[in-house]
């Protein structure tokens, strides 16, 4: 038995394992930001986690402030330069990360060190606003782990631990820990509007439909893997020349784009629907898009997002940008009657054209509207000349000038979607005739594993709405020209040559299988956890008994959750170190106990029949009861274990044992 | 300032005092084994653990803001561990008991060596040791291990000085909390005066024998054998009637060979008492050394003439507590 004498100072070699245990967890967790950040950055941390270890492994001093002072104006001016500014998730990381890096040239103590590791979570943090893909979990433990375990070994007032020892500390923690996580998780009350204005989301623009359409927008969307949202339908499935999903519709034209303009007029009547006519149920789960349209089927009759609301043209507008996914439900009719008054001014905005802009096609709608009965007749001549004509579907088409309207029809005659519903609208509107521009999705691909479609950012459409007899009607020019699209998909349409190398490899059935099978996993990651909110929230409450949970309750119900959490850890903490029960024992504890308060006290060098002697030897009066005690005590522990008779007596010898204090 | 500085300084002491007092009161004297028990354990957040604590608000509210769920699950994790260190530390703590061993005895100025067992039910880390002014040993008990523990008490005065409190804490396992517990033993330790050079001599009892400073063991006349006592020498054992008697028998001297030293307080010149007694304490030394029979003389307290460890203690013991009412061992 060593006796411990002395505190605890550090050895070299501790110094040394705190230093590679905390910027171990610091590189991993910046993994991520590597990926983002300029080079510079990486390569600055990287060069300060090796330049600090080293100096650690060759005993020098830290650099001094003339070195340090200047290196951090430096690394500051370089993080403006590189993002031109410091507001945003990206250039805010950037500067962390650098703060890190010359934060490690001046650690000298395990207090700087745990400074290090709550950066490190930070930049975690930040990670996480970024990515929420699955892998978001593993990340977080591993990363908190690490963490963890370099904060056990910079705060122990003792030599480090060695491998195994940390690994089975911080395990244990990180067990115990979690189920605490999750009920916080589910019962922390959230808030739905945010404290403070999200930051823009600046050069990491997200992928999805544009409050403009020019020409050769959709097209470059087109090429893209990116799902915009997955669909989960209630019953039965709209064909798919019913599966026009509807978001930002673009109204005003200068020339060369169509514009959002702004969000609308919020219809003030409920939109009607036919009895006739099928409706549609569906969840839908949106990737977040930064922008405040919802996608719904066409046209959409009810919604479960309380705070959105339905325009006069149509549009789901959301309350807020979308910066999170979100999960709502909506019912929809494809053919609901849609004839509906409009405001004689909205008409005549949706009648513009700028003036010198595309002479020759406002020349060919006058001249063809002239040879028209009707406006109806009109448009199906326009509709025919696509048809008939030259006109072509890629995906590549050439570049466009300043009249693109002209350029296209008399010129290069190849197009995309945007293309052939740009020309339609400006030819309707050359004709006198109100049109719009609608842009959303179109299709929807069934994943086989499960219930649900997938609608990626390659179905992005555009398609055309004309004012006939009094009622917006949808035209889609695409349809004249490549009705493949619409009944069969994009790739149906397009030339060999147009589909990417990425879109080919997706063709083999095995690797779509596993694609689809993982998008199952990301469908079910994405609606169970995150489009987990106040919505979800209150539906879990709902479901065990709990209707309309105010945030009072939600406060008191977590309380009352972590609380016996935590009793049942402490509990079992508690279990885990309490000795067996052992009634022999306990009663010869309590024997010592009485002789104690007798003033005969067991040294904790003397063994059982050494204390028996001495204390015959001190008060002869006590010396035959406790050298029976003593001597029964020893049989029972050391000769006769299961003796119940010998037990019972012992422990009835004991219970009458009261041993009086000494007089004088 | 000076004199606000004081103020203030006096004034801490007081209140320190009085926190003292008061949690001595609320807990009770102590036995010489004290098991922690929870109601008697503090804990609070170290300055780490504020840190750590605004970390985590800092992540609850861009959580919140951003509506993020990763971000939820990271700062939720960082809580739910923040939570899990807390009752780790408060149970790494729980049910240690402490023992008081001995204290033994030192010279005025070295460190007194209070010795203590701790035994726990499981493994226990980090475990701080130490008086009131910060850790003095620090222990990391694996297992159901019996731990043996020193803590020095740096003493200045001679006679009995005692312990205050034993403040045994813990930050274990991320030092984001501190728990500790303080234990009230009544514990003393014996300090000697401190050994000083002096130019008396040994007083014979008789001056013809002032020749005879040192004498061999050869020279005593056996006189009988009695039973051994602590601090004999192993070389006076009688073995073989000790294997005949089945108990430890020491042979016993007389110290008629020889007349005895006398360690005289009238015949040491000093300057005052305790250069006296210093004086005397090393005479002691020198004369245990040197293996001579030899008795004590001061104010109040006779021992009489003998040698052995057991009797330097005698000596040294009756110096240390000189003018001071001594106190019961």
């Amino acid at each position: 038995m060593n006796i411990h004498t002395g505190r605890y100072t550090a050895s070299q070699h501790d110094r040394q394992s705190r230093l590679l245990w905390t910027l171990t967890a610091v590189v991993i967790i910046n993994v991520p930001h590597f990926l983002h950040v300029p080079p510079w950055v990486t390569a600055t941390l990287i060069a300060a986690c090796l330049w600090r270890y080293l100096l650690e492994v060759r005993k020098r001093k830290l650099p001094s402030a003339w070195v340090r002072v200047p290196l951090v104006f430096a690394a500051f001016a370089a993080v403006l330069a590189s993002y031109r500014g410091i507001s945003g998730i990206e250039a805010g990381s950037a500067l962390l990360i650098i703060m890190l890096a010359l934060k490690l040239l001046e650690t000298k103590q395990s207090r700087d060190l745990t400074v290090v590791t709550l950066i490190g979570w930070f930049l975690m943090f930040s990670v996480l606003l970024r990515e929420q893909e699955m892998w978001a979990i593993p990340y977080i433990l591993l990363g908190s782990g690490l963490a963890l375990a370099a904060l056990i070994q910079t705060r122990r007032a003792g030599p480090v631990l060695k491998p195994a020892i940390l690994l089975r500390q911080t395990a244990v923690i990180m067990l115990q820990a979690a189920p605490i996580m999750i009920a916080l998780f589910l019962l922390f009350p959230r808030i739905e509007s945010p404290f403070w204005a999200l930051p823009t989301a600046g050069s990491s623009a997200r992928t999805g439909l544009s409050d403009t359409v020019n020409p050769g927008d959709i097209s470059s969307l087109s090429q893209s893997d990116a799902i915009a949202f997955r669909v989960t339908f209630d019953g039965a499935v709209p064909p798919p020349a019913d599966r026009y999903w509807r978001g930002p519709v673009m109204g005003y034209f200068d020339g060369r784009q169509w514009s959002w303009g702004d969000r609308g007029l919020r219809a003030s009547t409920a939109q009607r629907s036919s009895a006739e006519e099928p409706v549609y149920t569906y969840e839908l789960t949106l990737e977040p898009h930064g922008r405040q349209w919802l996608l719904a089927l066409e046209t959409p009759l009810n919604w479960s997002d309380e705070k959105a609301f339905l325009t006069l043209d149509l549009q789901l507008i959301a309350s807020q940008s979308i910066g999170q996914r979100i999960a709502y439900q909506a019912r929809s009719q494809p053919r609901a009657p849609s004839t509906r008054s409009e405001l004689p001014r909205y008409l005549g905005a949706m009648k513009f054209l700028p003036q010198n802009s595309n002479p020759k096609t406002l020349q060919l709608a006058r001249q063809l509207r002239s040879e028209s009965v009707s406006d109806s007749d009109f448009i199906d001549k326009v509709l025919s000349k696509f048809r008939t004509e030259e006109f072509f579907y890629t995906l590549t088409p050439q570049r466009l000038g300043a009249n693109p309207v002209d350029e296209f029809l008399f010129g290069s005659r190849e197009g995309f979607c945007e293309h052939y519903a740009s020309a339609l609208a400006v030819m309707a509107r050359a004709a006198g005739i109100p049109s719009r521009v609608v842009t959303g999705y179109l299709g929807a691909e069934q994943n086989p594993l499960a219930d649900y479609w997938i609608v990626r950012q390659s179905d992005a459409h555009a398609w055309t709405e004309i004012w006939l007899n009094r009622r917006w009607v949808r035209v889609d020019p695409t349809a004249a020209v490549a009705p493949e699209r619409i009944e069969y998909g994009l790739e149906e349409a397009l030339s060999d040559a147009d589909i990417t190398v990425g879109r080919a490899i997706m063709g083999t059935t095995l690797i779509s299988q596993a694609l689809l099978s993982w998008d199952l996993v990301n469908a079910y990651w994405n609606r169970w956890v995150l489009a987990f909110g106040p919505e979800a929230q209150q539906l879990l409450l709902g479901s065990i008994g709990i209707k309309e949970p105010s945030k009072q309750h939600l406060i008191i119900f977590m309380i009352v959750a972590l609380s016996i959490i935590i009793a049942i850890l402490a509990w079992y903490l508690r279990v885990s170190i309490t000795p067996v029960n052992d009634p022999v024992r306990r009663y010869y504890d309590e024997f010592c106990r009485r002789l104690q308060k007798a003033g005969l006290i067991r040294r904790p060098d003397e063994g059982p029949a050494t204390f028996s002697s001495r204390v015959g030897q001190q008060r002869p009066d006590l010396r035959a009861e406790v050298g029976i005690i003593t001597h029964s005590y020893l049989q029972l522990r050391y000769e006769n274990f299961e003796n119940n008779a010998a037990q019972t007596d012992f422990i009835s010898r004991v219970k009458r044992f009261r041993p009086r204090q000494r007089k004088g | 300032m000076i004199v606000g500085t004081a103020v203030f300084g006096d004034l801490r002491r007081r209140l320190a005092q009085r926190n003292r007092d008061w949690l001595k009161k609320r807990q009770g004297p102590d036995g010489l084994s004290v098991t922690l028990h929870r109601r008697r354990i503090y804990i609070l957040p170290t300055k780490a653990g504020l840190m750590y604590g605004a970390v985590v608000f800092l992540l609850l509210l861009g959580s919140l803001n951003y509506a993020n769920n990763m971000g939820f699950v990271l700062t939720f994790l960082l809580a739910a561990i923040g939570l899990v260190a807390m009752h780790h530390c408060h149970n790494n703590l729980s049910d240690v008991t402490l023992t008081f061993v001995a204290a033994e005895p030192v010279f005025a100025g070295q460190d007194a060596q209070f010795e203590f067992v701790m035994d726990s039910h499981g493994s226990r880390w980090q475990l701080e040791l130490g008086w009131d002014r910060g850790t003095e040993v620090t222990v990391d008990a694996e297992g159901n291990e019996r731990v043996r523990i020193r803590l020095p008490l740096p003493t200045k005065r001679r006679g009995w000085i005692p312990c205050t409190r034993v403040g045994i804490s813990t930050s274990y396992p991320l030092g984001l909390f501190r728990a500790w517990a303080w234990v009230y033993m009544d514990l003393h330790a014996l300090v000697y005066p401190q050994p000083v050079a002096t130019q008396a001599q040994l007083a014979p009892a008789s001056p013809d024998r002032e020749q005879q400073g040192l004498r061999g063991l050869g020279d005593d006349e056996f006189s009988e054998l009695r039973e051994y006592r602590r601090g004999d020498s192993i070389k006076h054992i009688a073995w073989k009637s000790a294997a005949s008697h089945g108990r430890l028998l020491v042979k016993e001297y007389r110290e008629g060979g020889q007349m005895p030293l006398w360690l005289d307080w009238n015949h040491v010149a000093a300057a005052d008492t305790e250069a006296r007694l210093s004086a005397l304490t090393r005479l002691a030394l020198d004369a245990d050394k040197n293996q001579n029979v030899y008795g004590l003389r001061i104010p109040g307290a006779v021992v009489p003439p003998s040698r052995g460890k057991q009797h330097l203690h005698h000596c040294l013991r009756e110096l240390a507590v000189f003018g001071t009412g001594g106190k019961p061992e």
